[in-house]
């Protein structure tokens, strides 16, 4: 890898301009940042649901859906049962199984991906707002746990050892995918399988035993972003309470170039231009209109994008159903 | 069903609050339209009945209202605002006697519809009125005087000296008002303490989400809390029930709801809920639906009553003095008397 | 993109899509699909028969319902067609919605703002604008795709959200009613009103026109064709001589211009003014749409009218029986994932079961 690439050139910049920020005000940039790491770890969580399922051919739309009807689940089994760890294992339950389901449709039933997923969104938007009850409470959230020790590092400690549980549990995850899919036999194989899964079969991978798996804990991540909403961030639920965050992970899963490192980067760079946003509001510097403050972050990818140019390829055999003998 | 639930709802209603028993039984559904039945119909914006705030408040005050006058109270949920008339005009064919339209955006429909049904008695929540018809009548309310009090106990409550406030969108003028209000209370406070309180108010920004995004409202609210600011107002649909929530985890920060005293709707947060910028949007509107009743509705505007809620698990931790400030000065701004310098 | 990325299409043949068993399998998929629902209004104690009644008989049982129901009907089946065709040319065009937006809010704006000219001048005018710019947002992703490489999806997602920032800052300033603290524009003038004919509104017929001539144009004209090649195989389409670069921009343009008279049609037709609040998810049920459609620029309309009536008749429902506007969108996925899975399309189709989109189509 070359010293100077374009892309040490970017974690240059970010370096830099964070510790500009930090000498301007310590504290201020810390809270954002720490914000920033907020609004980017669920949308972080549900790029790597994408991930999984495109590295091994399939395309999962459905992130939306998945993240919604698990929040749910997360949230009135929590409240039924009083015990949020019951809540978090249902909803992970259910997100493998809203994967199942489009393992199912995609693999087995060999359906168009795209339709499959937006079954499954419409079925969570339909299934929620449909099923909802209002006045629910859960015991309590998931609380920040200060990490000993870490937590005390001025900027860092804030920013990264302070969150509650299921935060860690998804960093975790991000980091752990991302060995997974370039240092294990399981991640060459799932790669195999979405670029070329007839030599994959050949070599004796089974590719739809291996789609079913993937997608299905994929699922379960997927989940566990929904539940970190639910059960962690908000400690409730509301109709729609996604917001979109399934839709905006597709993009940074594209923009990360479907490596868990690079969409979360796409998500820590999207969350803090948020952050940032909300930022020039609270301290009131320039009157600008809310409408311009919100675009920001969306502008930014696109500029960003435009400028590295550099064409982003898919794995290969994405979208489509996979029999044996094709070509 | 549903004409069992009222009719319990309403005998319910009639025992515990010793009306006097109307000479005719309650109104059932099938009742409506024939002489002497007494209905009322309730639209929403787009919106559930189940909101916690909003709707919710105007369809409690509804089905009172009705209860109260021996009368039947039925919804309908709006999910197009193409159908304001459409949904109004269900109502309306089948002989409604009054019906409530919640929120804003409903004005030009309700007028026009006021227009097209004169028998109707039409009461538009939220709605400034500017029509002359007798048949329809806004009931609106002064969000700046309900902000700027929640503002100014804010300001004696501060510890660390800075307040802030987690709003939906601010082209949605309650929204603005509440949130003028709030900072001019504020200040007024921090005037009578000497002291230099900064205040902020974070807007969503205007969108389809603005008052369904509580992940942002959360997030933005811990924002807030990591830079010192330890009391938040959250407003706006279930964005600010989003702030609300985050703040109760937060040990020793306040917050304060808005619209209804969402001390009871919003559960998760009654750790941290001091108060609530209520407006008395149930009361209201079965106040216009009793005037509707025995007919003595004028059409025009109808101001109801705003106020803070009370403080309920949080009692101890206001201070007597700031009590009877606080009271000197709701009767100020309730009077007219303390400007809340809201120019619109 | 590999060769194994073909996806058949049935474009220029629907011959083979009239026969038997595809007209079964959508309305076993409906009926289906209405007795899973049944069990669950069941569930919540409502009467499934009393609803099912309500919301058919208010869509489709009067000439006022069907018209209703049309006007519903009319900015799916665009946007669904809009879809349709980014589809067709291997673009996911998640971005209908944007485009529909600024179309609805130049339409506006062009209906405000010229005066004096009669109706048949000022109507195609204003239908224009809105295509126009409808076209210029979806160029925007063409654009960036076919000569910066940036996924559609990406910048669809994103422009989106610019598109609705930028209308509703618009709407509350420059664009804004006079004297009006709503974020809305005026109303436009009569003349710009799209004309209703006995109950029926004419932007219906507008876009059953429009799909006919997409269809026409996909299956019989060398621009269709191109579309179609690049949209089976890019590599293929490159070999054979076709400008890869030009035709993705030009799908878009005409996937955008589709979507943005969506939207200027429901201004000039519905509401006569932009609002922010108007609008809200035409652009996404466009993809529903376009799928239960089999991505046929016809296959759309029967969708359109179906998903259209439901959503007209969802508050009559609520209103007779009580059950929730919501349960529209669980019949949406029901019905949608019954006419797509194969359990039933097997007993009536012998047809294998193909791919209609490609993945993100890179």
């Amino acid at each position: 890898m070359k010293l100077l690439s374009k892309r040490n050139g970017y974690f240059l910049f970010a370096i830099l301009a964070t510790a500009f920020f930090y000498s301007k005000d310590g504290d201020i940039t810390t809270s954002v940042y720490a914000t920033g790491a907020a609004f980017a770890l669920p949308l972080a969580l549900a790029a790597m649901v994408g991930i999984m399922c495109e590295r091994t051919g399939i395309v999962n739309i459905g992130i939306e859906g998945t993240m919604l009807l698990s929040a749910f689940v997360a949230f009135f089994v929590s409240s039924l049962t009083q015990n949020i760890i019951i809540g978090l294992i249902c909803a992970v339950f259910t997100g493998s199984m809203m994967g199942l389901i489009l393992a199912v449709m995609a693999v087995s039933w060999r359906m168009d991906q795209i339709i499959a997923g937006t079954i499954l969104n419409i079925l969570a938007t339909g299934l929620t707002s449909f099923l909802y009850v209002q006045g629910k409470t859960i015991p309590s959230v998931f609380q920040a746990i200060e990490v000993p020790v870490l937590s005390k590092i001025p900027f860092f400690g804030p920013v990264l050892f302070i969150h509650g549980a299921l935060t860690f549990i998804g960093i975790a995850i991000i980091l752990a995918l991302y060995v997974a899919i370039y240092h294990t036999s399981w991640g060459l194989r799932s790669r195999a399988v979405g670029e070329h899964p007839s030599s994959a079969d050949t070599a004796g991978v089974s590719v739809a035993r291996l789609r079913y798996i993937n997608v299905t804990i994929a699922g379960g991540i997927g989940a566990l972003a929904g539940a970190y909403l639910s059960l962690e961030l908000v400690g409730s639920f509301e109709r729609g309470f996604t917001a979109g965050k399934g839709f905006t992970a597709l993009a940074l899963m594209i923009f990360g170039r479907w490596n868990p490192l690079g969409a979360l980067a796409a998500a820590l760079f999207f969350g803090l231009a948020q952050a940032y946003a909300n930022q020039l509001m609270i301290d009131q510097v320039v009157n600008i209109p809310t409408q311009f403050t919100a675009i920001l972050p969306y502008v930014m990818t696109i500029v960003v994008l435009t400028i590295s140019a550099g064409k982003v390829r898919p794995p290969a055999a994405e979208g489509q159903p996979y029999e044996k003998g094709q070509a | 069903m549903i004409k069992r639930i009222s009719a319990v709802t309403a005998a319910l209603a009639l025992a515990t609050v010793g009306f006097i028993v109307p000479a005719q039984a309650a109104t059932t559904e099938a009742d409506c339209g024939t002489a002497g039945a007494f209905c009322v119909g309730l639209v929403t914006d787009l919106g559930k009945v189940d909101d916690k705030s909003f709707n919710q408040s105007a369809w409690e005050g509804a089905k009172a209202g009705a209860a109260k006058a021996g009368g039947f109270a039925k919804y309908i949920e709006t999910t197009d605002s193409k159908d304001y008339a459409k949904n109004m005009a269900l109502f309306a064919d089948k002989g409604y006697n009054v019906i409530v339209t919640v929120g804003f955006l409903m004005g030009d429909a309700t007028a026009a519809a006021a227009v097209k049904y004169p028998k109707i008695k039409f009461i538009g929540v939220d709605q400034f009125n500017a029509s002359t018809a007798t048949n329809n009548t806004g009931l609106i309310f002064d969000e700046d005087k309900a902000g700027f009090l929640a503002g100014y106990l804010a300001a004696y409550l501060t510890k660390t000296n800075k307040v802030g406030a987690v709003f939906g969108m601010k082209e949605v003028l309650p929204v603005r008002k509440f949130g003028e209000g709030y900072e001019n209370g504020i200040a007024y406070g921090a005037k009578e303490r000497s002291k230099k309180i900064k205040s902020t108010v974070v807007y969503h920004a205007a969108g389809d989400n603005a008052f369904s995004d509580p992940a942002w409202g959360a997030t933005t609210a811990n924002q807030l809390l990591t830079q010192g600011y330890d009391i938040i107002f959250g407003a706006g649909g279930s964005t600010g029930n989003g702030a609300l929530g985050k703040v109760a985890q937060k040990a020793g920060a306040f917050c304060i709801g808005v619209d209804t005293d969402q001390y009871y709707t919003v559960p998760e947060a009654k750790a941290c809920i001091v108060t609530s910028a209520e407006k008395k949007l149930s009361l209201g509107v079965s106040t216009l639906i009793a005037q509707a009743k025995a007919g003595t509705i004028k059409g025009g505007n109808f101001t109801g009553q705003v106020g803070l809620s009370p403080f309920h698990d949080l009692d101890s931790k206001v201070p007597a003095v700031v009590k009877v400030r606080l009271k000197k000065v709701t009767t100020g701004i309730l009077a007219g008397s303390i400007s809340t310098g809201f120019k619109g | 993109m590999s060769q194994t990325k073909v996806a058949p299409k049935e474009v220029g043949k629907p011959a083979k899509n009239f026969d038997v068993g595809s007209w079964l399998v959508p309305v076993i998929a409906v009926l289906v699909a209405m007795s899973l629902a049944a069990i669950l209004m069941r569930l919540q104690g409502s009467n499934p028969l009393t609803a099912y009644k309500s919301l058919f008989t208010t869509a489709f049982g009067s000439a006022a319902g069907i018209g209703a129901t049309l006007g519903k009907s009319t900015p799916l089946v665009l946007s669904g067609l809009a879809v349709a065709v980014g589809l067709r040319a291997g673009l996911f065009n998640i971005g209908a919605q944007g485009q529909l937006l600024s179309g609805a809010l130049a339409a506006a704006w062009a209906g405000v703002t010229f005066e004096g000219l009669p109706g048949y001048i000022h109507i195609p005018i204003a239908l224009i604008v809105g295509a126009f710019f409808g076209s210029i947002v979806a160029g925007i992703s063409g654009f960036l795709k076919a000569y910066r490489g940036v996924h559609e999806v990406i910048t669809t997602i994103m422009l989106n959200s610019i598109v609705m920032g930028i209308a509703d800052y618009l709407a509350s300033h420059q664009l804004r009613e006079p004297d009006q603290f709503l974020t809305r524009t005026s109303e436009i003038q009569a003349s710009a009103k799209m004309p209703v004919y006995a109950h029926l509104p004419l932007g219906f017929f507008i876009a059953v026109a429009l799909a006919g001539a997409i269809w026409w144009i996909l299956g019989r004209t060398t621009s269709g064709f191109r579309i179609e090649t690049v949209g089976r195989n890019r590599h293929a389409a490159w070999y054979a001589g076709i400008s890869v670069k030009r035709t993705v921009i030009s799908a878009m343009l005409i996937s955008g211009a589709i979507a943005g008279l969506g939207g200027a049609v429901e201004t000039l037709g519905i509401t006569y003014r932009y609002a922010p609040a108007f609008n809200l998810g035409l652009g996404f049920d466009g993809i529903t749409i376009a799928l239960l459609g089999r991505v046929h620029p016809l296959g759309i309309i029967p969708g359109a009218i179906l998903i259209g009536g439901m959503r007209a008749g969802a508050a009559n429902m609520q209103f007779d029986s009580g059950v929730a506007p919501e349960l529209v969108d669980l019949l949406m996925a029901l019905i949608l994932l019954l006419v797509t899975a194969p359990l039933i399309t097997r007993f009536f189709k012998n047809s294998s079961n193909k791919s209609m989109t490609s993945g993100w189509g890179s």
